[in-house]
């Protein structure tokens, strides 16, 4: 499979690889913002109330897009997590 | 009777009232947490079996060979050799906690099944692959054929998932129920999974959501199945997990009429 099937589902790259279907990249694409937004919800109850609809989805395309995730265990991603806001804050301080 | 996948949202459950004769538990949601339910059910004599979701056997992530001894020893906590993961990626050379699909092509069907053979080889035994869902792939080898081809250069087994078959086929109209059951060789089919599906109009798919009961014609399959090859069928219900007793009657469907 491409790097360019990955970087759509990332949210890196708005082009289709030859021979999928929009349709599908976007189903892909959103199962992995679901399951990112869920595990993050779940460990931080409080912050998509506090963030708002629309900064809390901007904060999770964020977290997929540059997402090197390596645990096999689902639940590691708010370590994940807090090491990407870790990273965001250097960098707006930067 | 049949099995059934076990959530942790059955925790409160009294686990003797439920109609299943095994179960099956994602190893990834139980290797580093408090297993004293797993052994309530043994206790009740009935085996556990692992189904995994973060193999990356498609992917390109080098076979996570401490993740797999891992694996191995809540294998023989739990007195089981039944472990399989899915015909999918989960991931490229990172996760991404969702199932991605492996390109149908003869190049794949020797990557991936020599990935295969390397977790079977650390694990010390055999594996079973689960056929699913995808939304977009590419490839030219009829999936039926693909999933034969990937299981015979591995010399693992097949866990036929009848859900995704129909999903796959209500999704791209390739191959029918019975058009894919024909063509996969079941003398490696370890058991069978069944379990329902949602249409996502925001993509004009179907979606594997595990969150509804089980179609009929996915049912007769399951239960014919059972009656021609003695094989084994398990529920999986993973999201809006319902009552027990929804449960039971779908448990109770699942099982073939007795002739005596």
């Amino acid at each position: 499979m491409s790097n360019a099937f990955y970087d759509y589902v990332r949210g890196r790259s708005e082009t289709v690889p030859a021979g999928y279907t929009l349709a599908g990249l976007r189903a892909y694409r959103y199962l992995v913002y679901l399951g990112a937004s869920q595990m993050v919800e779940a460990n931080f109850p409080s912050l998509r109330e506090q963030l708002g609809e629309q900064a809390w989805r901007l904060l999770i395309e964020g977290f997929v897009r540059q997402s090197a995730w390596t645990s096999p265990y689902y639940g590691d991603l708010h370590h994940e997590f807090i090491a990407y806001l870790g990273r965001e804050s250097t960098d707006t301080h930067a | 009777m049949a099995g059934l996948g076990y959530r942790r949202e059955m925790a409160d459950w009294d686990m003797s009232l439920v109609l299943a004769d095994f179960f099956e538990v994602a190893p990834e949601n139980w290797i580093r947490r408090d297993r004293s339910p797993l052994h309530r059910l043994r206790a009740s004599g009935r085996p556990v079996h692992l189904h995994g979701v973060s193999l990356n056997l498609g992917g390109d992530s080098a076979i996570d060979h401490s993740f797999l001894r891992d694996v191995r020893a809540l294998m023989d906590e739990l007195g089981t050799i039944r472990y399989s993961d899915h015909l999918a990626a989960s991931g490229d050379a990172h996760q991404l906690y969702d199932l991605f699909p492996i390109p149908f092509t003869k190049q794949e069907v020797q990557r991936v099944g020599d990935r295969i053979r390397q977790v079977q080889d650390v694990l010390g035994q055999q594996i079973a692959i689960e056929n699913s869902t995808w939304y977009t792939n590419i490839g030219d080898i009829p999936e039926p054929d693909f999933l034969g081809a990937v299981a015979e250069w591995a010399d693992c087994g097949v866990l036929l998932d009848l859900n995704n078959i129909v999903v796959n086929y209500k999704n791209h109209g390739q191959h029918s129920l019975q058009e894919f059951v024909a063509r996969v060789d079941l003398t490696r089919v370890s058991y069978i999974h069944v379990a329902g599906h949602e249409f996502d109009a925001r993509f004009e798919l179907f979606i594997d959501t595990h969150s509804e009961t089980v179609e009929e014609q996915t049912m007769t399959m399951a239960r014919q199945l059972q009656r021609t090859h003695g094989l084994q069928v398990l529920l999986e219900w993973d999201n809006d997990v319902p009552s027990m007793d929804t449960l039971n009657q779908e448990l109770t469907c699942l099982t073939p009429f007795m002739t005596t």
